[in-house]
């Protein structure tokens, strides 16, 4: 049985008792800092389903259905907002930026991990000084670039302006993990032969996988994230992703649809991160730490 | 459990018909999404064919392009009525118009872009006074004295939220108002024995009080960073005799009558409200007066219309009271919402788009019904007013199910207790901007809370905004001297 | 290759040769996409917003007039610009500790085996997967003054009166502390999930090593693991500290900056001030005072992760 030390050691009754306290309270904390993480999820998916007289009833138990169940609100969602053409288009212009920034990221981490180090640290300050101007008030100029380009209102706006976001951190991320992979190794592969964008490829790639899938989470999850810049390039309803659409159509001067809004959140979240899980699980599961040992 | 199914079920259709009003929202986004598709290639096809830039006119046939940018309306119905009209204008006049609708607290962001990148919609729709864009719109005098010319003059509260008498210029033309009345609960004001609810601001005290000490329902009066926190301490100013700025645009908001008002919102806080007001977001008095714990609030009637589709219990035991009254004997509310189109600049097809303006006016009693209500007309002799304002008008019996079916006639009056957020003086950009920042709110609110003393308070409200008027003096959009 | 080199066997990493061999040439080819897209997209805006901070630009007229530091001072003296810089550095302090702690915790326990992991690992995930835009809402909704779960919970076990409610957003103290419970709330996942790619690229071999030298559990923890991973968690430090010091979404939806101002930060200020009011230049102005922090931040935590190199 793997412990939590992952070491079978000669146990005396005591140390057995302590090590099943142990994992106990470590189990306690895991499941803690789940639920504080998904609480706003379970709740939104009873809520979601909570009919008005229900909901709007500060002396109802929130947890629970006092009325019956409706589905008017997912249906209200579905069929009186274009919410489907918000995830489309979000999902596109993730898609295409996560592309563009790992195009645009790995060859640079690794030349300012590798290539060119004394150069490294200065350029990825400067690199780093993007994120310095916030979204808030990049986004006027911005949108004059996108005027210039032609792009106002088209979803390609958005393709163009947020690799800038997502980028420089990518770079940074990138070329943590290519640091941390010995040199050696390197100079290994051009011994035997390769040429050094070679030994990029074929072993220091595959070595950074895991730094590459977070590049790709990171990237993807950033630009659902965005909604200042989906604003303001963007207007036509057929256009919008989720962030800016939604509360376009469910939150109207001073009335909120709660339900359905709780509805979006839910069904936007639960299939990226089941989806990520997957990801993560199948790259993560051969390293874990000292299970195999054991 | 049949009786609550079929609640429920009547409940699902009350929320769709809401919706949908006449036209499916669905068929029409797809309609709209096709004709967005088909104006976006439309002008490079025909520049490809040499046709040039598209624009203006309608030579040769080609049709002309309008774009409209938009709220996305609290009643979804009206959206989807004007986005059909606008569809049958542009067919009638030879126009491809496109409206697309926004979250309205995103409007400024969205503005201030297209304004920036000098390339957007041709006309852009504001709910409060968009004062500092004057430099980049087109002055709308012309818009309207022909609209006053054909439907009447222009109400004062309207015409005060989009004239500025320091440039002489309309940077906006209103084609509707919201009023802001005052919404309470007729039960719970009856067993203190005010059942026709409060007329003045010491009724709201008293009767608040003794409402809160036996139910513990609360007054709903915010002093939050959001706009019905920006209204009610407006109200309460002005009924007081107190203001930001005088006719002539100097800032007097440092007056014994300013720290009077302040005063009472003090006592008013501590006697009949909770500290959940310092929270509040615009939807916030309108929830709580539906979940039953709020005795009075100052709303748009948007509140009582979603009572009636989530708690019709609740909404049968709203009632409506006029601006409430002050010392002066005087009560004055704010607009709630005044509809504003601004034309930018860049516009390339101004003439239409002045002729939009000019045709939605004959359209008021549209705009009227199918906000449920909800826009009044803001000229005096369109289509709208013997249908709303007449007797047995609208006003009279709500078409909209109220009961009883007069509950809205004391709107009728609105016009003469409403005025612009700027009173007495008009809405400028200093304004907009003390406004925008919510300095009156957290003058209130830093009062009410304890962190600044009254006369703190309100001196350091009035040094701000003094900053503010400087500012804008020195850009020339505002009068005044101090 | 050289003469030299082909006769004495290809023993030593040849520096001179073919172009493409030569590792400046190869990396400043291999940088160049990335650096001249971000100059040409975010520098000239960059640039942009300076300008707008030494004039008098307003929402309605973007007609760059320079007046000096006038616009600087004005920024300076509004009374909400000092509370503004102080909760800067609150907010992000107090959240990104917040999340450094708890990712470490997540990301080391997540490494171990336990039943249920990968159902802890999916929920984990949500709060960043979720649109900010849509995730705070829920948590508006969450926090609501008369409406709220938690007040119901603890008023459901006897914590607060009956129908009583806690003003979350209502109360400075309690407002800043929803802010920064979501502002960690939201970043956590991502921090976790770059820790746990950091540990998992950590060599085995490393591991087995220091095992083999007799190191136990929390001995490989904070002697091999914890240096080994600190360039990985000092960029996830970095990243948080920076996004969360410009960010305003979670101000924007829960408390539009107040009570009274008190959760203003600088990023969200130069939102309200300059896009709201109108007041563009002055909105620039104090946006830019986030500069010399960032870049202070920056620079002392790049040094320290550039001490640290696997070698």
């Amino acid at each position: 049985m793997a412990t939590v030390t992952g070491y079978r050691h000669r146990s005396s009754p005591a140390v057995v008792a302590r090590r099943a306290s142990l994992r106990s309270l470590f189990l306690l904390v895991m499941a803690l800092l789940a639920l504080f993480c998904a609480f706003p999820f379970i709740w939104a998916t009873i809520t979601m389903f909570k009919a008005n007289a229900d909901l709007y009833n500060p002396a109802h138990n929130p947890f629970l259905f006092n009325q019956p169940a409706t589905l008017a609100h997912l249906l209200l969602l579905f069929q009186q907002t274009p919410f489907l053409t918000f995830v489309k288009n979000s999902a596109l212009v993730g898609g295409a930026v996560t592309g563009l920034t790992l195009l645009g990221s790995i060859p640079a981490a690794y030349a300012l991990a590798r290539l060119i180090p004394a150069w490294g640290d200065k350029l990825g300050v400067a690199i780093f000084m993007v994120y310095l101007v916030p979204p808030t008030l990049l986004f006027l100029p911005l949108s004059h670039v996108v005027a210039t380009l032609r792009l106002q209102d088209n979803l390609w706006s958005l393709v163009v302006v947020y690799p800038s976001f997502t980028i420089p951190l990518s770079i940074w991320l990138l070329m943590g993990f290519f640091k941390s992979i010995p040199r050696d190794i390197i100079e290994q592969a051009q011994v035997d032969g390769c040429s050094l964008i070679g030994a990029l490829v074929r072993v220091v790639m595959p070595l950074a996988v895991p730094g590459i899938i977070t590049v790709m989470v990171f990237s993807f999850t950033l630009t659902t994230q965005d909604f200042i810049y989906a604003l303001a390039f963007i207007s036509s309803s057929d256009q919008m992703t989720i962030s800016v659409g939604v509360p376009t159509n469910l939150i109207r001067g001073d009335v909120f649809y709660w339900q359905s809004l709780m509805a979006a959140t839910v069904i936007v979240a639960v299939p990226i991160a089941l989806v990520y899980n997957v990801f993560l699980r199948r790259f993560i599961q051969g390293f874990t730490m000292g299970a195999l040992k054991g | 459990m049949s009786d609550v199914d079929t609640e429920a079920e009547k409940l699902t259709r009350r929320v769709e018909t809401a919706w949908t009003g006449r036209l499916s929202r669905r068929e029409f986004v797809q309609k709209a999404g096709l004709a967005a598709v088909g104006l976006g290639a439309g002008p490079y096809l025909l520049a490809a064919c040499g046709g040039g830039a598209p624009s203006g006119g309608g030579g040769g046939g080609a049709k002309s392009q309008l774009t409209i940018l938009q709220w996305s309306h609290f009643v979804p119905r009206y959206d989807t009525w004007f986005d059909a009209y606008v569809k049958q204008w542009g067919e009638a006049n030879n126009v491809n118009v496109k409206v697309d609708h926004i979250n309205q607290a995103d409007l400024p962001a969205r503005t201030a872009a297209e304004i920036n990148a000098g390339s957007g919609h041709d006309l852009i729709e504001w709910i409060a006074p968009p004062s500092a864009l004057e430099p980049s719109v087109l002055d709308l005098t012309d818009v309207v004295q022909e609209a006053e010319k054909k439907y009447g003059s222009q109400l004062p509260v309207c015409k005060s939220s989009t004239y500025n008498p320091t440039t002489k210029k309309y940077f906006g033309f209103c084609h509707s108002w919201s009023p802001d009345p005052g919404d309470y609960r007729k039960s719970l004001w009856t067993k203190v024995g005010m059942p026709n609810g409060p007329l003045t601001y010491d009724d709201l005290l008293n009767a608040g009080t003794a409402i809160k000490q036996q139910t513990g329902v609360r007054v709903g009066i915010g002093m939050s960073q959001e706009q019905d926190s920006n209204m009610a301490a407006r109200a309460l100013l002005w009924s007081y005799g107190a203001s930001v700025q005088d006719a002539n645009e100097n800032v007097v908001l440092d007056s014994d009558a300013t720290r009077e008002a302040v005063n009472f919102m003090v006592k008013l806080f501590k006697q009949s409200m909770t500290n959940e007001i310092f929270s509040w977001t615009a939807a916030s008095n309108n929830q709580g007066l539906v979940a039953g714990q709020l005795s009075y609030i100052l709303n748009s009637i948007s509140a009582y219309r979603t009572a009636q589709q989530t708690r019709p219990d609740i909404a049968d035991d709203i009632f409506f009271r006029p601006a409430l009254q002050g010392p002066t004997g005087k009560g004055f509310a704010s607009e709630h919402v005044i509809l504003i189109y601004l034309i930018p600049k860049w516009s390339k097809n101004v003439d239409k788009a002045k002729q939009f303006l000019l045709d939605l006016v004959g359209h008021t009693s549209d705009i009227v019904y199918q906000s449920e209500l909800y826009n009044f007309p803001a000229f005096s002799k369109t289509n709208a007013q013997q249908k709303l304002f007449g007797s047995g008008g609208w006003l009279d019996k709500d078409p909209f199910g109220s009961h009883p079916a007069n509950k809205l006639d004391l709107l009728k009056n609105a016009a003469s207790w409403s005025v612009n957020v700027g009173y007495p003086g008009p809405s400028n950009a200093a304004i907009g901007e003390i406004f925008d920042t919510f300095v009156l709110p957290n003058m209130m609110a830093s009062a009410a809370r304890g962190t600044k003393t009254v006369d703190q308070a309100v001196s350091d409200a009035a040094a701000q905004c003094r900053q503010i008027f400087a500012k804008w003096r020195q850009r020339k959009l505002v009068g005044g001297s101090s | 290759m050289s003469i030299v080199e082909r006769t004495v066997g290809v023993r030593r990493i040849s520096v001179r040769g073919r172009l493409p061999e030569r590792p400046g040439f190869l990396g400043a080819l291999m940088v160049s996409p990335a650096v001249l897209y971000l100059l040409g997209l975010v520098g000239f805006p960059l640039v942009l917003s300076f300008v707008y901070a030494f004039s008098d630009v307003t929402t309605g007229n973007p007609n760059v007039h320079l007046v000096g530091l006038s616009t600087f001072a004005a920024a300076v003296r509004d009374p909400v610009f000092a509370v503004a810089l102080r909760n800067s550095f609150i907010f992000t302090f107090f959240s990104q500790a917040l999340v450094i702690v708890l990712s470490t915790i997540l990301a080391f326990g997540l490494s171990a085996d336990f039943p249920g992991k990968w159902v802890v690992r999916f929920l984990i995930l949500l709060p960043w997967t979720t649109p900010v835009a849509l995730g705070a809402v829920a948590w508006l909704w969450m926090l609501d003054s008369i409406f709220s779960p938690f007040d119901w919970v603890l008023s459901a076990v006897g914590l607060i009166h009956h129908g009583a409610h806690i003003p979350f957003l209502g109360q400075a103290r309690l407002a800043m502390g929803s802010i920064v419970v979501l502002q960690a709330w939201r970043m956590l996942p991502l921090a976790t999930v770059i820790l746990m790619a950091g540990l998992t690229s950590i060599p085995q071999d490393i591991q087995d090593a220091a095992a083999v030298d007799g190191a136990g559990f929390w001995g490989r923890l904070i002697h091999v693991t914890l240096p080994l991973l600190q360039p990985i968690m000092l960029v996830a430090l970095l990243f948080g500290i920076v996004f969360t010091f410009t960010d305003i979404a979670v101000i924007f939806v829960l408390t539009g900056g107040g009570p009274d101002n008190s959760t203003q930060v600088l990023a969200s200020w130069a939102f309200y001030k300059g896009i709201n009011g109108g007041n563009l230049a002055q909105g620039a102005a104090t946006a830019l005072f986030m500069f010399p922090v960032l870049l202070g931040l920056a620079v002392l935590l790049l040094r320290i992760a550039s001490r640290v190199e696997v070698t």
